[in-house]
């Protein structure tokens, strides 16, 4: 018997090669992770555009259900962010939804998990640091930021640095891994369960012999464990860190300095001026 | 057959299992980017909107509900107000048109006594002034009739001036 674990299958390699890196392969286009997470798209953007074509007033039992998820996120965020980072709901809804069907797509065996591909985690991973870097520049200063590596004693400077590059690596690491093992252990645990059926009724001459019954049944609630429990915890805990790190970075306005308040008053003046224009 | 091995073996069909692919991640950002440009579009924007037009609306209809409750309260208080003093009101028009129609009821009684004493009197005094005209009339008739008795009696003429007099004091000391 052979067990092959494997990243995503490659369809298609592009004509031209970028160099190797130790850390990134560049010469793969299409992947299965690649059609994953195009299906996911689709799916989502039609599923997106079409339930929202009659939203009215009084709603319907769709719009209803729309409702109630848009509005626990909103609630969400408000919670773990604090109002005034409302503005973040729609990044972090479409994280989560992305990130629970990129897991759940691998039960239909047509489609890989796109979270089980590295890649992709790390790519949501460090979207996830640019926010925290764009919001910190932005709210504290680019010099504050920068000081903000040497506190509380400078001595701490490449402790600093660390975090700040594991934060994107264990968020990334984390997602990827247990959606990605959980395909793993399912794989081995499937492979020893023919294994145990071969044993138990191997003795058996003919057809009744090969019949693996132990497949039938466990590996299908793994599966519930592995892919939706799992899948939908990790989507969760990836969110609620990414709103964490970002709420660290966008304070109150209240708890910011006076100087940098007044700068980003005049900003959001501007703004405004702007589209009144 | 280890895990490892199987990953080497296989390395020009499949990615390696831990590894990162810039292309893959790049097509992960458009892919995220495009559902959230999506979401934000159509999903996230639209119904909290729609939420939170609908909650204000709701706000508004109860907001409105307790001042139509208020200006209610307030119009009754004013109608029972008014409406205790039309009642005030009518008791004290009825009260003092009773006064003033007892009043004019003693006036009118009064007057019809002052009336009525007045009658009397012209009455008394019609009364006397005839009498003492029917007593002059009858004092002259029965000096006529005593002058004519007794011009009879004496048989000649006696002087009617003359003998007047005479007679009427007479018949004024009778009639006294």
């Amino acid at each position: 018997m052979e067990i092959q674990v494997t990243g995503p299958k490659v369809f298609f390699e592009l004509p031209f090669d970028l160099p190797d890196t130790t850390i990134f392969t560049m010469k793969n286009l299409i992947t299965q992770t690649t059609i994953s997470l195009l299906a996911v798209t689709v799916i989502l953007a039609i599923l997106a555009f079409s339930l929202t074509r009659k939203i009215t007033k009084r709603p319907g039992k769709i719009q209803v259900l729309l409702e109630k998820a848009v509005t626990m996120v909103y609630n969400l965020v408000e919670d773990t962010m604090g109002k005034h980072n409302l503005r973040f709901a729609p990044y972090i809804g479409t994280l989560f939804v992305s990130s629970i069907f990129g897991s759940i797509i691998g039960m239909t065996q047509i489609f890989r998990s796109t979270t089980a591909d590295l890649s992709v985690t790390m790519a949501w991973a460090l979207v996830t640091t640019g926010l925290v870097w764009v919001n910190n520049i932005k709210n504290f200063g680019f010099k504050a930021w920068l000081k903000s590596f040497t506190e509380p004693i400078f001595v701490m400077t490449p402790m600093n640095i660390v975090s700040e590059i594991a934060s994107p690596l264990s968020l990334a690491f984390r997602h990827f891994g247990n959606v990605a093992g959980g395909g793993v252990l399912t794989t081995l645990i499937y492979s020893a369960l023919a294994l145990l059926s071969n044993v138990v009724l191997g003795w058996i001459p003919g057809f009744i012999g090969k019949l693996p019954i132990f497949q039938a049944g466990i590996p299908a609630i793994l599966s519930i464990y592995f892919d939706l429990f799992s899948g939908f915890v990790q989507a969760f805990v990836f969110c609620l860190l990414t709103m964490v790190y970002i709420a660290g970075a966008c304070p109150p306005p209240e708890e910011l300095p006076e100087d940098r308040r007044a700068i980003l008053e005049e900003r959001e003046a501007k703004k405004r001026l702007k589209k009144a224009k | 057959m280890g895990l490892l091995e199987a990953t080497g073996n296989v390395i020009d069909k499949f990615e390696s299992f831990v590894g990162v692919n810039l292309w893959t991640m790049i097509f992960a950002w458009v892919n995220l980017l495009i559902l959230y440009l999506l979401f934000k579009k159509f999903l996230f924007v639209p119904i909290k909107n729609m939420i939170d037009s609908r909650q204000k609306e709701i706000d508004d209809m109860y907001e409105n509900a307790e001042n139509a409750q208020k200006n209610a309260k307030e119009l009754q208080a004013q109608y029972e107000d008014k409406i205790s003093k039309a009642e005030e009101e009518s008791e004290q028009i009825v009260k003092s048109a009773v006064r003033r129609a007892q009043l004019k009821e003693e006036e009118i009684l009064k007057e019809a006594g002052r009336q009525a004493d007045r009658t009397l009197e012209r009455a008394q005094e019609q009364i006397a002034l005839e009498k003492k005209q029917a007593i002059n009339d009858v004092k002259d008739q029965v000096a006529e009739v005593a002058i004519g008795i007794a011009s009879a009696v004496i048989e000649r003429d006696v002087s009617e001036s003359e003998h007047k007099q005479l007679i009427d004091d007479f018949i004024g000391n009778m009639g006294n």
